[in-house]
C-alpha cells in the first residue's frame, strides 16, 4: 500500500496486508491462473476437459474476489461517513454474513458477526459497520483476528465508550475433512471499552445480539 | 464407446463432454465389466475390454490416483499454493502461512480423494441377496464436493431411493460422500447410475439440494439460494405414484 497518503495509515492494518493494489489484479492473474491449472493436473484431473477448459481463470478471478480485502483500509470507506450526534445509547448492528477464507487450508469459513458500540458524540452510517466486516473477513483470516481487527478498527476510527464484536461461524475445513464436525460452530468475542468493564452492559449486548 | 447395450433405465441423456455416459447391463457375478473409458483420459487404455476382473469405471475418465500419487504431486501442489498466496499479495513467509501451501495441498487432495476410489470397490462387498421389493430409502446425507468451474465447495443433501429387485445394498455404503470435481447435475446423475449398475433396482430416485459457495460468496452473492436436482431411473421414472411416494417421504 502506498503510504504517501495524506490521512494517517491505521494500525489495524499490518504492512502486508495492504500490499495488494487493485489495479495490480489484473497483471497477477497469469501466474494465478498456471498455479491452478497446476493444481488441476496434479489432481489427476484432465484440464482440457470442457468444464474445466476456463476453470483455471475463473477459480483465480475467484480467489481475487474472496481476498479483495486487501484492497481496502477502513480509512477509504469511512472518511465521509461519521456524523456527530449526541446519542450515547448502545447501537447493534447484528447477523451480518461473514465470509472468509482460513489461512491455514485455504477453505472457507462462514457465519454471523453482532456489532454493538457505544458512540461517544459520534456515530457511523450503519452500512459502513458491514463494510468494516467486509474488508477484513475478504482475507486469508484466523477467525480470532478477524474478531479483534473488527473491533479495533471500529475503536480506532470513532473512539466510541466501546465495542463489542461477536462472530460465529462454520468452518469448512473442520466440517469438510478432518475431524468432519458437521455442526459445530466457532464463537469468537473482542470487548473494548466500557463492554470490557463493565459486565451489565457486555450482557446487554449478548442479550440483544442473541438468536431471535 | 461401446453402447452394445444400452441398459433400459437409461434414455435420452445427452452427450456431456464425451464422457459417453453408456451403462452396460452388468453380469453380476461379484464383478462388472468395464465399459470403454471416455476419450479425454489421459494414457487411458485403448482396448475397451479387459478380464472380467476389470473394475467398471464407466462414469469416470480419469485412471484413478493412487496413494503414491498423492505423495508425489504434494511438493508441485505446495508450490502452486504459494504461488497463488504470493500472486494474492499476502507474504508466504509470515508465521500463520508458513505450513499452509502444504495443508492446502492435502486438503485438496482430500476434497477430491473420489479420485482414488473407485465406485465397485465401495459398493461390491455390501450388496445382500434379500427378498424385500419396498422402497428403500437413505435420506439427509451430508455431501461435500468442490464446483469444477471456480473451485469453491458445494454442499449439500442427497436423498436416495431405490426398489430393490432381490438385491439390496449395505446402507452406509449409500452414504459414502463424494469427493469429485464435477457438476451437481452430473454428479446426481452418477450417483444414480452406480446404484443401478450394482443392484439393478427396480428403480432408483437420487435428489440433491446443495448450496455453491461460487453464488453466495462471489458472483451473485446470494445467501440463501439452493440448488437441487434429480435423477430417476426405472419405475421412479415410470410410475408417478412411486416418484410421488419418493418425493414426499424424502419432504418430512
Amino acid at each position: 500500500m502506498d503510504n504517501s497518503h495524506s490521512y494517517k495509515m491505521s494500525t489495524v492494518h499490518r504492512h502486508h496486508e495492504t500490499s495488494r493494489k487493485e489495479s495490480e489484479d489484473e497483471s497477477r492473474l497469469p501466474a494465478l491462473e498456471a498455479a491452478y491449472t497446476d493444481i488441476l493436473r496434479h489432481l489427476g484431473e484432465d484440464t482440457d476437459r470442457e468444464g474445466l477448459l476456463r476453470t483455471p481463470l475463473r477459480a483465480a478471478k475467484a480467489i481475487q474476489f474472496l481476498t479483495k480485502g486487501y484492497h481496502e483500509t477502513i480509512d477509504d470507506i469511512l472518511n465521509n461517513a461519521i456524523f456527530d450526534e449526541d446519542h450515547d445509547e448502545m447501537v447493534i448492528v447484528k447477523d451480518i454474513d461473514m465470509f472468509s477464507l482460513c489461512e491455514h487450508h485455504m477453505v472457507p469459513f462462514f457465519g454471523k458477526v453482532h456489532i454493538g458500540y457505544i458512540p461517544n458524540k459520534k456515530v457511523v452510517g450503519l452500512s459502513k459497520l458491514a463494510r468494516i466486516v467486509e474488508i477484513f473477513s475478504r482475507r486469508l483470516q484466523v477467525q480470532e483476528r478477524l474478531t479483534k481487527q473488527i473491533a479495533t478498527g471500529i475503536s480506532e476510527a470513532l473512539q466510541p465508550k466501546g465495542v463489542a464484536v461477536v462472530i460465529e461461524a462454520a468452518h469448512m475445513c473442520m466440517v469438510m475433512r478432518g475431524v468432519q464436525k458437521m455442526n459445530s460452530r466457532t464463537v469468537t468475542s473482542a470487548m473494548l471499552g466500557v463492554y470490557l468493564e463493565d459486565p451489565k452492559t457486555r450482557e446487554e449486548f449478548l442479550y440483544l445480539s442473541r438468536r431471535t | 464407446m461401446d453402447r452394445s447395450k444400452q441398459n433400459k433405465y437409461s434414455s435420452n441423456e445427452k452427450n456431456d463432454n464425451g464422457d459417453g455416459g453408456s451403462v452396460l447391463n452388468g453380469h453380476f457375478d461379484g464383478m462388472v465389466k468395464r465399459a470403454a473409458g471416455g476419450p479425454q483420459a489421459p494414457g487411458a487404455e485403448s482396448a475397451p475390454h479387459r478380464s472380467t476382473s476389470a473394475v467398471m469405471e464407466s462414469w469416470k475418465e480419469e485412471r484413478t490416483r493412487s496413494l503414491e500419487d498423492n505423495e508425489m504431486s504434494l511438493p508441485s501442489l505446495a508450490a502452486a499454493y504459494t504461488t497463488i498466496l504470493r500472486g494474492l499479495g499476502e507474504n508466504p513467509q509470515r508465521q500463520g502461512l508458513l505450513k499452509t501451501p502444504w495443508r492446502a495441498a492435502t486438503a485438496m487432495q482430500f476434497f477430491t480423494k473420489g479420485y482414488q476410489e473407485k465406485i465397485i470397490d465401495v459398493l461390491n462387498d455390501a450388496i445382500f441377496d434379500e427378498d424385500h421389493d419396498e422402497m428403500v430409502i437413505v435420506k439427509d446425507i451430508d455431501m461435500f464436493s468442490m464446483c469444477e468451474h471456480h473451485l469453491v465447495p458445494i454442499f449439500g443433501r442427497v436423498h436416495i431411493g431405490y426398489l430393490p429387485n432381490k438385491r439390496v445394498l449395505g446402507l452406509s455404503k449409500l452414504a459414502r460422500q463424494v469427493h469429485l470435481l464435477y457438476f451437481q447435475e452430473r454428479l446426481t446423475k452418477q450417483i444414480a447410475v452406480a446404484i443401478t449398475e450394482a443392484l439393478q433396482p427396480t428403480g432408483v430416485g437420487v435428489v440433491i439440494e446443495a448450496t455453491h459457495m461460487c453464488m453466495v460468496m462471489r458472483g451473485v452473492q446470494k445467501m440463501n439460494s439452493k440448488t437441487v436436482t434429480s435423477t430417476m431411473l426405472g419405475n421412479f421414472r415410470e410410475d408417478p405414484k412411486t416418484r410421488d411416494e419418493f418425493l414426499r417421504l424424502i419432504k418430512s
